[in-house]
């Protein structure tokens, strides 16, 4: 058993540990592992202005889907949560579940569709970028509420500030607001991982100019190992991170 | 102020559950406790009480004021559910302080108002902790005191205690009526559990199916039940088949019973109840034997600690004694006035 585990986890680990040592190799062709060191490489990651250019736009696309996904996210899944009749708080869910289960290929052929019309020409902007990751990770973050909400017992919560005179919006902003913000940080943190990494959805609907990193990401093999090898890294990092918020935020929630 | 129930009906969207003709009238600082099985009803009236439902039927009115077109915040009734429901991401303070808040009160009096409840609840000290850092019982008497602190026109109690270890539900039964009487408010409290109703209350509603079935004082309900169900839902009872075979007497399987009830004629049917722990026993054989004496051996022994409870066989069938007794009795006397005669129609 353990052998097996073992085995597994240098077959995970070993192409991560491969990419990291080649990030800092000067020359690496034909051979196992890359031979003399450099920082080179990271530099030319930095400085490469179409790499700089498609940063730049994943921060912003990530930042544009965190926001919209609270603005949305939130009264949804409060809309679902406090629907009264059963049938309906299902239906909700699947349809918020819709785009887990359907394949990101089918929705960006779809988007392709609609969006390269002449009513609606909006296929290359950013905005439709971060409207296609927001229909991506909504349903993550939605699931992640819904779930806080029942263990919260949010609908008694409400139920005794009403008792006590609060009007909706008091009860909004003072009980289910800040209720729920651990589970709001850590969905929006999930959120954030995935629409860091995501390359199908943005690989078919970004424009030239508004391609993110991991579609950018896709060039870099076509030229040096190394330059290919640090600028995966450097996502790699990324994503580690905000992982890692989400690990810790989740954890915060619990001892709440 | 009083609050007044008046023939309420209301069912619950696509269900047949729910309450139907309930008329109830708590006065001024009074409390009267609704009981019954789970599904009766009795939490239903609380939330038709509080606005989270409106009566399909019927009027509901708080110091003379029909209250069905009000909002629950605007109704100012304090609640305490059964899980408490405080709010998790504020201290013990800032939950009893919440009504205030949501009123517009100043921050130094909302937190000096708050710490003076909580005195009166016998948190003092408190206020700055994590509600989730405080016992049961400590959790309880915040949810009181925030459901009290912007002096409600009334108080609502869904079943509070029943979250609590059995020690400390009765400990907490005399804090809820120490503070209730000191409000001096009219207070509704829900329960399933007929000890705590008949301790706590000044007039006990017993619910079923959606109906009230009696309201009185704990005695009257207990000793005169109108049902069957009412006399084994408030406590433990024998109950035998009867019939009226004279003024005063009445024939059961066990035999022939004189009792006091007026009111029957011969050849009634009836259901006749006798608490337990109101026969009288006898340990030798008694040479005047007073009325309805049967004698006859225990059967069945139960030891409960404070109480026996003992099945004594007498003629086939077997009447249930409770006593603090220790030693078996060869016979028992029923008093004529531990006969009660129900209505016999009701076979629940």
């Amino acid at each position: 058993m353990r052998a097996i585990t073992g085995a597994y986890l240098l077959y995970l680990a070993a192409p991560i540990l491969l990419l990291f040592v080649g990030s800092f190799g000067a020359t690496w062709t034909g051979t196992l592992l890359p031979s003399g060191f450099t920082t080179e490489w990271y530099v030319e990651v930095f400085t490469d202005p179409s790499f700089r250019r498609a940063f730049e736009t994943s921060l912003i696309v990530v930042l544009c889907t965190c926001v919209l996904n609270t603005l949305i996210g939130l009264p949804l899944a409060y809309a679902i949560n406090s629907a009264a009749r059963a049938g309906v708080r299902t239906a909700a869910r699947i349809v918020s579940l819709m785009p887990i289960a359907v394949p990101e290929l089918v929705l960006a052929f779809g988007f392709i569709l609609v969006f390269s019309s002449d009513t609606l020409p909006f296929l290359g902007t950013t905005w439709l970028l971060v409207l296609a990751h927001v229909v991506l990770t909504l349903p993550y973050l939605l699931n992640v509420l819904l779930a806080d909400m029942a263990s919260l017992g949010l609908e008694d919560l409400e139920r005794v500030g009403a008792t006590l005179g609060a009007s909706f919006k008091n009860r909004f902003f003072d009980i289910v607001v800040p209720g729920l913000q651990h589970s709001l940080m850590s969905g929006l943190i999930t959120v954030a991982a995935i629409s860091i990494g995501e390359f199908q959805l943005s690989n078919l609907v970004a424009g030239f100019l508004s391609r993110t990193y991991p579609v950018v990401l896709l060039q870099a093999f076509y030229g040096a190992t190394g330059f290919a090898c640090a600028a995966t890294v450097v996502l790699l990092v990324l994503a580690m991170l905000a992982a890692a918020a989400g690990a810790l935020t989740a954890r915060g929630a619990q001892t709440r | 102020m009083p609050i007044h129930f008046d023939a309420v009906s209301f069912t619950y969207p696509g269900t047949q559950t729910g309450v139907s003709g309930v008329d109830l009238m708590v006065e001024d600082g009074e409390l009267v406790a609704l009981i019954g099985p789970s599904g009766s009803g009795k939490s239903t009236c609380l939330k038709l009480l509080a606005g989270f439902f409106r009566p399909d039927h019927g009027r509901i009115n708080v110091d003379g004021h029909d209250v069905d077109t009000l909002s629950p915040e605007r109704r100012k009734l304090g609640m305490v559910f059964q899980n408490y429901a405080l709010f998790p991401h504020m201290s013990t303070r800032d939950n009893v302080a919440y009504p205030l808040k949501v009123r517009g009160a100043a921050r130094a009096d909302r937190r000096r108002t708050a710490d003076d409840m909580l005195e009166r609840v016998g948190l003092s000290g408190l206020g700055d902790r994590a509600t989730k850092t405080l016992s049961g019982g400590q959790q309880q008497r915040v949810a009181l005191a925030r459901a009290l602190v912007f002096e409600p026109r009334a108080l609502l109690l869904d079943e509070p205690l029943s979250a609590l270890d059995a020690g400390l539900r009765v400990a907490m039964r005399d804090e809820i009526r120490r503070v209730q009487r000191d409000a001096g408010i009219a207070t509704i409290h829900v329960t399933h559990d007929q000890e705590e109703a008949l301790s706590i209350a000044d007039r006990v509603a017993v619910m079923s199916d959606g109906k009230i079935v009696q309201v009185g004082r704990p005695d009257e309900v207990y000793d005169r039940p109108r049902t069957r169900f009412v006399a084994r839902f408030v406590g433990q009872a024998n109950f035998w088949p009867g019939t009226v075979c004279g003024p005063y007497e009445v024939d059961t399987p066990i035999g022939r019973l004189s009792h006091l009830q007026e009111g029957s004629r011969p050849g009634d049917k009836a259901l006749v109840l006798v608490r337990p722990e109101r026969l009288d026993l006898y340990f030798e054989d008694c040479k005047t034997p007073p009325p309805n004496y049967f004698k006859g051996r225990v059967s069945q022994d139960r030891f409960l600690g404070s109480i026996r409870r003992f099945d004594f066989a007498v003629e086939g069938t077997v009447i249930r004694v409770e006593t603090r007794d220790r030693a078996a009795p060869m016979a028992v006397a029923i008093p004529p006035d531990a006969v009660r005669l129900l209505p016999p129609g009701d076979n629940e």
